[in-house]
């Protein structure tokens, strides 16, 4: 997953928290306003079965004890028994307006609802009495509720997919907007980004953002035409340089093969001429350098035997003639195993000439160069080793940095040292530059089988 | 000494002068030159050279287009010079059908030796023989001659025999061997190499384990010493 969309996922993520955050919160305060209203509602509230309780019956005659007085005092109320056939058999502050007996249909009337105005509560007590205790009108407020079943498993339903609804109502229209933004932004960060690795699409310059997408069309121009005037150059001149140098090569190896001339004459030939030889790697080096660095080049991808490209290398160098003071081996580690793997042959024959032309230009006394390549468990390893006089600590460690090893530049390693790491990179590899005991340098080159990406 | 015609073309004139120096220095007398595409055709056609060198960048007509029209007639083998270097120009030079391809900077024993091969390949010699430490190889009759005694070569082993000559006291690497014998696809054919080795080395060593013309370089490929002027 790309930056781009990990920060939308992340942004989805917290969208929907905030969401889940916001019913939380609301159901809590839901419930604790309930419970509150709850709380108010029995303090002074008064219960008619506790009335009921304090009142006795001594043959015939109710009475009520002090509590059950002050009871209803307290909360300002009435109340009255009656008996199973609807008469009132015991009452107190009972309105006169009222009257003092019921049918049962009256009973059960202003059981659910009010008796005249005045909301009533009451109680069947296991005597069959009915104790009622009424209030003020406008203190209480009665409701009578009754619903068929099938309606209220519809109503209760109905209300859970309501809420269902809503909230996927609300996280699609969250989604859909966020999705818009993303559509929106993307190509301008995925631009940014391509533009920070040296490459760059141009943008559609309409929408809401057109003037966001041109500004960086026009960052993005100017850096391309940088890029490309540099790269035009650097070719421009290495294919300028090619063609004199031709001639000085040509006509010192002339002179230096020609018998007639004294030696030292020979020799300072000899010695045009392998200069001319280093300024030929270096243009080539250069060339192969920026066509990697601004990917001018695809790499190819075929299938090719490292251990085959190594023995070719040593073999080129052995062929042109190594002066003795030098010794260059050849080895696998795993005789008659191919080391096989993804990438592109001339590039990693370049990488070999590269380092073995390192150790012999480095050790001009001489020294002894192995090379070894080997497959092994999914990876291709290749070292390169001398015992010269090998390379001080500071450069080692810069060149075992994975950041650009550019300020390097202009120093003896540099650029040849610099294509190898870029060729590894390019293969999925890795290159570790070592020194050896007691003397010398080691670089060790492994490859994945398969090139990633 | 080395009668071939070969034509150099380089819109570049001191250039042109160097090749010419560096060809005659090696022995080859019969040389001609052009300075640019459509003049390399009608020398081409005039002086049916034996061997052309080829460079890519000229202006007006390139090395490429003067390629593709010499191919539709002849099969005349092409050297082309790069001023490019680029694997690109390679790769197209040699889908046209140049025989090889050098790029510049180039040194004048690389040129040498590649022409020299292209020429082996494309003008094989009558009657040609290879001077061996122990024997005579006879390339035409497939054959060798030790101690008065015939013994024929198996097509294998003329093969591997003549790319060895043609690089005659260079190392030849295993993978380039077994390509030669087996084709493109040669990995795991190394001990195949190896017995055509071993079979070769009966016929042409005086003592075949210990090998003083066909010489193992370690871990890399097999080196053919010849005696006389190739070296």
């Amino acid at each position: 997953m790309n930056p781009v969309q990990r920060f939308f996922r992340r942004y989805i993520f917290s969208t929907i928290g905030i969401l889940m955050l916001f019913f939380v919160v609301n159901l809590l305060l839901v419930l604790s306003v309930m419970i509150a209203g709850y709380m108010s509602g029995t303090d002074n509230g008064l219960s008619v079965r506790e009335v009921s309780g304090h009142m006795t019956e001594q043959a015939g005659t109710w009475t009520a004890d002090d509590t059950a007085l002050s009871l209803l005092r307290e909360h300002n109320a009435w109340a009255m028994l009656l008996d199973e056939g609807g008469t009132v058999v015991w009452e107190q502050n009972l309105p006169d307006e009222l009257p003092r007996s019921y049918t049962s249909a009256e009973v059960a009337s202003f059981s659910r609802w009010y008796l005249q105005d005045y909301p009533v509560k009451v109680w069947s007590r296991e005597d069959g009495a009915l104790m009622v205790v009424g209030f003020a009108p406008g203190t209480l407020v009665k409701y009578y509720f009754s619903m068929e079943m099938p309606s209220l498993m519809m109503f209760l339903v109905g209300a859970i997919v309501v809420f269902v609804f809503n909230l996927l109502l609300m996280v699609f229209l969250m989604l859909r907007n966020t999705r818009r933004v993303e559509k929106a932004m993307s190509p301008i960060l995925r631009s940014i980004q391509s533009l920070s690795q040296g490459s760059y699409q141009p943008l559609d310059e309409r929408g809401e953002l057109a003037e966001i997408n041109a500004g960086l069309n026009r960052a993005g121009d100017y850096l391309m035409q940088k890029d490309n005037t540099r790269a035009e150059w650097i070719r421009g001149v290495s294919h300028d340089i090619r063609t004199p140098l031709s001639m000085v090569l040509g006509y010192a190896s002339e002179l230096e093969d020609n018998t007639g001339l004294p030696p030292e004459a020979r020799q300072q030939a000899g010695m045009i001429r392998r200069q001319g030889e280093r300024l030929k790697a270096l243009v080539d080096d250069l060339n192969l350098t920026t066509k990697l660095e601004y990917a001018l080049q695809p790499i190819r991808r075929e299938a090719v035997d490292l251990v085959e490209i190594g023995r070719q290398a040593v073999s080129e160098i052995l062929n042109s003639g190594l002066p003795e003071q030098y010794e260059l081996e050849f080895s696998e580690e795993h005789p008659s195993h191919a080391a096989r793997i993804e990438g592109d042959a001339v590039l990693l024959r370049r990488m070999l000439d590269n380092l073995l032309r390192n150790s012999i230009v480095h050790n001009p006394q001489g020294c002894r160069i192995s090379v070894t390549v080997g497959a092994e468990e999914g990876r291709c390893a290749c070292t390169v080793a001398d015992d010269g006089i090998g390379i001080d600590a500071a450069r080692l460690a810069a060149l075992n940095q994975e950041t650009d090893i550019s300020s390097t530049q202009g120093s003896e390693h540099g650029l040849g040292l610099k294509l190898v790491r870029q060729i590894v990179k390019a293969h999925g590899g890795m290159a570790a530059f070592q020194q050896v005991q007691p003397h010398g340098l080691e670089v060790s080159i492994t490859f994945p089988i398969h090139l990633p990406g | 000494m080395i009668e071939h015609k070969i034509l150099l073309v380089d819109d570049d004139r001191d250039l042109l002068e160097m090749l010419c120096s560096i060809f005659r220095r090696a022995g080859y007398t019969d040389l001609v030159t052009a300075s640019s595409g459509p003049e390399a055709l009608r020398v081409w056609r005039e002086q049916q050279p034996a061997l052309i060198v080829l460079d890519v960048m000229m202006p007006g007509m390139d090395g490429f287009e003067v390629l593709r029209e010499i191919r539709r007639t002849s099969r005349v083998p092409v050297l082309m010079l790069t001023a490019r270097g680029e694997a690109e120009d390679r790769i197209e030079g040699l889908e046209i059908g140049a025989d090889d391809y050098l790029p510049k900077p180039f040194l004048p024993k690389e040129l040498l030796l590649r022409v020299q091969a292209i020429l082996h390949r494309a003008y094989p010699e009558p009657n040609r023989t290879v001077k061996l430490d122990a024997a005579t190889v006879d390339l035409e009759k497939a054959e060798v001659w030790k101690n008065g005694e015939r013994l024929p070569l198996t097509a294998k082993e003329l093969q591997l025999f003549q790319k060895l000559y043609e690089n005659a006291g260079r190392i030849v690497t295993t993978g380039i061997l077994c390509e030669t014998i087996c084709g493109a696809f040669w990995q795991g054919y190394e001990s195949t190499l190896s017995t055509h080795i071993r079979h070769l080395r009966e016929k042409i060593e005086a003592n075949p384990s210990k090998p003083v013309s066909l010489v193992t370089a370690k871990g890399l490929g097999y080196r053919l010493n010849v005696k006389g002027a190739k070296s």
